[in-house]
């Protein structure tokens, strides 16, 4: 039989080891996102908004479509980090709240191309940009133009993004623009225009990864590049450089939103207008390079900084507009003529 | 209730793989016989009208095939020095022909990347011997599918082959000499009839394994090469299209099914055939 003492002695311990799984009860925010760049979110972006709104967050890491699925059919997501490609999907099927822009005190620094880039849904938070890489070494004649990809000098040379990724349909638009018309309006001779590429292509890419080893293993030396995957290019081959187009690279961009189903909708707005502000871009700009130019204008950066970044006004200017709305109308044509020209 | 005893151990096991196997099985299956205009079939007329789908549907079945003929003599041979070595060479060979299995199927695939590539071994020895003066294309084609397949399913025919063969009595052997006939004469009539049920089982994994593997089509064929897994996984994972995704698998499991039984068939009529004999 315990004495009085001792039982007080018990319930104290006892109380004082439950006390901190209430006075920790917090509020979860579940973040979906690629997780291969939680290193930099950890600590510049998780960690001191936990700390600002003592709330944990969660991340759910994977691959574009299959977050997006689940976030729209199990739910459970709060915030969702996709491309602009999959964001707009997402926006079709009705998966994202709108955003009320009046709680985002940071909207107003963003470039304008970067506030709605999809109506009144979610902001971008990356800039990135499509393009061409090449080895250097193995022509005399620089690439300066997308219809650079036909020369008969560049048999068996390149790497082209399959019909799937980002990058295919665009291709296309571009094929359309060499044969001097334009894919919408006439996509038969835009893909006609791609059968003539037929000869110069070795092999159609799925991943970033996928590039980076048919660059790195001489079975390429032109790809079509989105920026992001271009230091690991660099990495495997030293040689590949971005080629400087007279038409411009592409804009690529990253968005956030906050799905239907999210049950932390103004936590939700919270994190996002934290993470545009001007110093989560200036970290992400600076630990991610490539891939994470600024969509904040107010962040300055060293020249070393920005090299292989999309920074600035006149860059962000310079690129051309993807047309995302308009690819997906017409994406299951494409893919059909897209099958016809390169999958028999 | 005694009698009821065994039933109630594998009860788990079957609950488990009706919940795990049997019940997502049958939603895909459903999901397929649902159009969007209504009709039972609606999904697999759009299959099979787009010309893209019948061919990658060919391609699918013919890279199977040309995969476990290739796996069939290759793990033929190997089985056949298997069940004739002496004991410890044996015991060597086989776990040297089932060491591939340890490794991933992604690793495996990418060997091949090494081998047949434009700098690969392949490449570089014939451009040393002077047997050609410009790199082979033999990477992203049918052909680098077929072996990097072959490559993957081939120690599975072994492992169904040597267990054939070793039961095969060596008095068969001796006595089909004595009535004279050469030791080609033995292989043919002999030793390769015997062999059919362990052949039949191997293509049988091979072929059912070749059409349903998605690395090595994606690694070595590319979109050039599309098969029905690479095909499927795009309508699924990138277009979003659950309908026809669910289609193309409701396909891939008939065709098994399909060949399986097929298969099976043939081994009894074989089997039969020989009792008459």
């Amino acid at each position: 039989m315990l004495s009085f003492s001792s039982s007080i002695r018990a319930t104290t311990v006892a109380i004082a080891l439950t006390l901190p799984a209430f006075a920790h009860a917090q509020d979860t925010l579940v973040v979906s996102n690629w997780g291969y760049s939680n290193n930099f979110y950890q600590p510049f972006v998780f960690e001191p908004f936990e700390k600002a709104h003592n709330v944990k967050i969660v991340t759910e890491s994977g691959g574009a479509p299959e977050r997006l699925n689940k976030a729209r059919i199990r739910g459970g997501v709060d915030v969702i980090l996709l491309t602009d490609k999959f964001s707009q999907i997402g926006i079709n099927q009705g998966a994202f709240e709108t955003i009320d822009s009046s709680k985002l005190t940071h909207l107003d620094e963003l470039y304008e191309v970067a506030k709605h880039p999809q109506g009144e849904y979610g902001p971008a938070y990356t800039f990135g940009r499509y393009g061409i890489v090449y080895d250097k070494t193995r022509t005399d004649t620089p690439i300066t133009s997308w219809c650079d990809l036909w020369r008969d000098d560049f048999k068996d040379s390149v790497a082209m993004p399959a019909f799937n990724t980002t990058g295919g349909p665009l291709t296309v638009m571009m094929a359309a623009k060499c044969a001097g018309t334009d894919a919408f309006k006439d996509p038969e001779a835009a893909f006609a225009k791609m059968a003539e590429l037929k000869p110069n292509i070795v092999k159609t890419f799925s991943s970033g990864s996928e590039l980076t080893n048919l660059l790195s293993t001489g079975e390429a030396f032109i790809g079509l590049a989105q920026d992001y995957a271009f230091p690991a290019i660099k990495a495997a081959n030293p040689n590949i450089g971005w080629a400087e187009l007279d038409e411009g690279d592409f804009a690529m961009m990253n968005t956030y939103n906050i799905p239907k189903n999210s049950k932390n909708k103004e936590l939700a707005l919270k994190f996002i207008d934290f993470s545009i502000s001007a110093q989560v871009q200036k970290d992400g700009a600076v630990e991610l390079g490539a891939g994470s130019g600024p969509i904040n204008k107010t962040v300055e950066l060293t020249d070393e900084q920005a090299s292989g970044l999309v920074y600035g006004q006149d860059q962000v200017e310079k690129m051309q507009t993807t047309p995302i709305k308009q690819l997906l109308e017409v994406n299951d044509a494409w893919e059909k003529l897209w099958n016809k020209t390169f999958g028999f | 209730m005694a009698a009821l005893g065994p039933w109630l151990l594998v009860l788990p096991a079957t609950m488990l793989l009706f919940l795990l196997l049997v019940l997502p099985v049958a939603g895909t299956l459903k999901e397929s016989f649902d159009g969007a205009s209504g009709g039972l079939l609606d999904n697999y007329q759009a299959f099979f009208a787009d010309e893209f789908n019948r061919v990658v549907l060919i391609r699918s079945f013919k890279i199977a095939f040309m995969s476990t003929f290739v796996s069939l003599v290759a793990g033929f041979l190997g089985a056949y020095m298997i069940a004739n070595a002496s004991p410890n060479l044996k015991r060597v060979l086989l776990i040297l022909s089932v060491f591939p299995l340890l490794t991933s199927v992604v690793v495996r695939s990418f060997s091949f990347m090494a081998i047949l590539g434009r700098n690969g071994v392949v490449n570089t020895l014939f451009l040393k011997i002077g047997l050609i003066d410009q790199p082979l294309e033999l990477l992203f084609t049918q052909g680098a599918v077929v072996a990097g397949l072959a490559y993957l399913f081939t120690p599975l025919m072994i492992l169904s082959l040597v267990g054939v063969l070793e039961n095969i009595d060596d008095d068969l052997y001796a006595a089909a000499g004595s009535l004279g006939a050469s030791p080609v004469g033995v292989f043919f009539q002999v030793t390769l009839p015997l062999a059919v049920p362990g052949m039949i089982v191997g293509s049988i994994l091979v072929f059912t394994g070749s059409l349903a593997t998605f690395v090595t089509p994606v690694l070595l064929g590319g979109e050039q090469q599309m098969t029905l897994s690479t095909l499927l996984y795009r309508k699924a994972m990138i277009s979003f299209d659950w309908a026809a995704a669910n289609t193309i698998a409701a396909i891939m499991m008939a065709i098994t099914i399909t060949c399986v039984i097929a298969m099976g068939a043939l081994a009894n009529r074989i089997a039969a055939g020989r009792k008459m004999r």
